[in-house]
């Protein structure tokens, strides 16, 4: 990884206790995860330590209403499982997909044009960073990894921008970067939420659909880009709309963009 | 069919990830009542609690075929679940509310938790388990897994550095995992 934590010297190897407890922020999280993947003795040890919170898990066991247990039964006879995850990872197919109607593909030339975009989504991801979108975390660290990671993704040689129609009403428009299988995702004009919801961002495929994230909310009818990562093939993205904090699986998608195979 | 009665977690999980209507059925009746009580414990709030147990379990039947025992027992892996999805809700509202008047309330609600945490131990064993911690260890655990607070506000309300609740955390559920295991 090209991100290098400053001033923060300590090992992640000593957060296992607090992530086996979720008591990590998102960013602690990933951080460990990534740390996780390489280290054998971790994994072993987190084991364990899970095993313990799953004794905490019991010590507070109720019975649940008896209806609740049926419902989720009737839901589950129409919710469609995941697959298996089989081993290796897929290779990027070579071959070019069209593009689905109603897209518009552009594929970025011009070094200027590039230059522009970036420098424009720049400024709009230091606004997120300073901002809402990461108050939480309150860790500039992480606000540049993703302004940076922003600005990768748009100058990357291979940067594709998708614009669609939101079935709602509004664009959204996608940048992505098949080689850092990455992408940026930016709408403007969509529909205010009314109530506790919030629009969520999904990578959906044949690995499976993976939120990609909450949208800030909207500043000037336009929300601030989104980075998400991980694409894998035959991946679309998706927009639905979902209750406050987000959902574990989609509801049904708003939007649904094929991203350039 | 005796299989699906008698048969492990984990071999009911694998029946499920292909889809087996009735394994669901047992899988949600033997972890729905930890699935819910840890929901409940975290989210407190009845209406969401039901709404994120649905959730869960649905995972569960989505994800089935994610499972893998090499990794832990099918039980941790639910709960584990439970527990995160639990937790996303909660964090998800505190970022809404107003952190500011959250962190000046730390000291009333800390007690809150332990009281309610408390009360909430029914089972004894992990309740005499949990006696065998130190006091932070004790209450860097529960106040993380019940109370649903990070590291970091856990050691700002116990007034320790956040070092020190990180290794307490991971010292306390090593001994939990002992005591637990040995009985």
């Amino acid at each position: 990884m090209r991100w290098r934590r400053r001033a923060r010297p300590h090992n992640p190897h000593t957060l296992a206790g607090a992530y086996a407890l979720d008591a990590v922020t998102a960013t602690d999280r990933m951080r460990f995860e990534r740390h996780l993947a390489r280290c054998q003795a971790c994994a072993s040890e987190l084991r364990e330590l899970t095993e313990a919170t799953a004794g905490l898990a019991g010590a507070v066991a109720a019975e649940p209403p008896a209806d609740l247990i049926q419902r989720i039964i009737a839901v589950s006879a129409r919710t469609r499982q995941l697959p298996p995850h089989v081993g290796q990872e897929r290779r990027w197919p070579v071959r070019r997909h069209l593009p689905a109607p109603g897209t518009r593909r552009v594929r970025l030339v011009t070094r200027r044009a590039v230059g522009a975009f970036a420098g424009a989504t720049f400024v709009a991801a230091s606004v997120v960073s300073g901002g809402v979108a990461l108050n939480a975390e309150r860790d500039l660290g992480v606000a540049q990894w993703r302004d940076h990671a922003i600005v990768q993704v748009f100058t990357a040689p291979d940067a594709v921008l998708l614009t669609s129609q939101v079935r709602v009403g509004g664009t959204a428009t996608v940048v992505m970067s098949r080689r850092d299988r990455a992408l940026v995702f930016m709408t403007a004009g969509l529909p205010a939420l009314t109530g506790a919801r919030c629009y969520q961002l999904w990578l959906m495929g044949p690995r499976g659909d993976r939120s990609a994230g909450l949208l800030p909310p909207p500043r000037n009818g336009m929300t601030s880009p989104v980075f998400a990562r991980g694409l894998s093939p035959g991946d679309w993205v998706g927009l639905t709309v979902e209750p406050a904090g987000g959902a574990g699986t989609p509801s049904t998608p708003i939007l649904m963009l094929k991203l350039a195979a | 069919m005796g299989e699906t009665r008698d048969g492990s977690l984990e071999g009911l999980l694998n029946q499920v990830s292909r889809g087996d209507q009735a394994a669901f059925e047992a899988v949600c009746a033997r972890t729905g009542p930890v699935v819910f009580g840890v929901v409940r414990a975290v989210v407190r709030d009845p209406f969401q609690t039901e709404e994120v147990a649905q959730e869960v379990l649905l995972e569960v039947w989505r994800a089935a075929s994610r499972f893998e025992s090499g990794k832990g027992s099918a039980l941790a892996w639910v709960t584990t679940i439970a527990h995160r999805r639990a937790i996303d809700r909660v964090r998800a509202e505190q970022r809404a509310a107003n952190r500011q008047i959250r962190a000046a309330s730390h000291a009333i609600a800390y007690d809150d938790v332990v009281e309610a945490v408390q009360a909430r131990l029914d089972r004894e064993r992990v309740q005499r388990c949990l006696r065998c911690l130190t006091r932070l260890q004790r209450e860097s655990v529960t106040l993380a897994y019940y109370g649903g607070y990070t590291f970091r506000e856990v050691a700002r309300l116990l007034g320790v550095p956040e070092g020190t609740v990180k290794t307490r955390m991971r010292d306390g559920l090593i001994r939990l995992r002992d005591c637990l295991g040995g009985e």
